[in-house]
């Protein structure tokens, strides 16, 4: 008995989650429920990561994206009011020209991306050697870039934030 | 049998296009940028499904995952700064009602 099944299964249940939990990010009105809900579909994109075989980017996928970023943008969330109107543009005069438009993009998208058919099996085996060797050799002058721009990021926030209270200052200068 | 490829593109793209409509849809800044992230993601899943699918061994396009997972940590920071240095000025978080830097 081969388990052929699990895959497509897999593959089925990753991408209900995955659409699921987009759709309920764009809907919901509770932001942090969408934000626990985009946490979810992070991870059912981490499942996606290692059905590919791409195991160091489904780990990379957790730290990062619902390590890291999930809990900024809760911060985000705590820090800021709930707002009272939640979605605009809907049920609005120009739906019928909206879902022509829509049909004239998604049905060419549709069919460009249903024409794709895998050529041959990859052989087995992870991805962190080839990844590794592909980021420190023909890749290190921008991996650098990206640490240049990291550091900036990281100042541009602290900067952004950083509160100029004139009293606090006096405080600090007291003390 | 294993999926094909299609089915991770249909998937990608349908992702993607979620994300869009979230952006263009809601008014919270916080929840815009959560829909940029779903739509990064999206093209995460495309990129790897080709890499692993088409690439040649050295997985290059995974390599482009990882700057994508760089550049979206660094937006996630400097626009949750953004926000909340604007919402320090003025408790608003409707982006249509931040216009202070309109020309």
């Amino acid at each position: 008995m081969t388990y052929d099944f699990v895959e497509p299964v897999v593959f089925a249940l990753l991408s209900i989650g995955l659409i699921a939990g987009g759709v309920a990010v764009v809907m919901l009105n509770r932001i942090t429920a969408a934000a626990l809900l985009m946490a979810f579909t992070f991870l059912c994109m981490a499942g996606m990561f290692v059905l590919l075989g791409a195991e160091t980017i489904a780990l990379f996928q957790v730290l990062i994206y619902v390590g890291a970023i999930t809990v900024l943008i809760l911060y985000g969330v705590m820090f800021t009011r709930f707002s009272d109107r939640p979605r605009a543009l809907f049920f609005q005069r120009q739906t019928p020209l909206a879902a022509v438009f829509v049909a004239a993009v998604a049905i060419p998208v549709a069919i460009v991306a249903l024409s794709f058919t895998s050529p041959t099996p990859r052989p087995g085996g992870g991805d962190l050697v080839p990844l590794a060797t592909s980021v420190f050799t023909d890749f290190a002058f921008p991996f650098e870039i990206a640490s240049v721009l990291l550091l900036a990021a990281m100042v541009g926030a602290i900067v952004l934030t950083k509160r100029d209270d004139p009293g606090e200052s006096a405080l600090r200068r007291r003390r | 049998m294993t999926v094909p490829l299609g089915a991770y593109v249909v998937v990608s793209t349908v992702l993607f296009f979620i994300g869009c409509a979230g952006v263009l849809v809601r008014r919270n800044a916080v929840v815009i940028l959560m829909c940029v992230e779903l739509m990064l993601n999206a093209a995460n899943l495309a990129l790897v499904a080709f890499s692993r699918k088409y690439g040649s061994i050295d997985e290059r396009g995974s390599v482009f995952v990882i700057f994508v997972f760089v550049i979206a940590a660094a937006e996630v920071a400097v626009g949750l700064g953004i926000v909340l240095s604007a919402y320090r000025n003025r408790p608003v978080v409707n982006v249509d009602e931040i216009h202070q830097m309109k020309g």
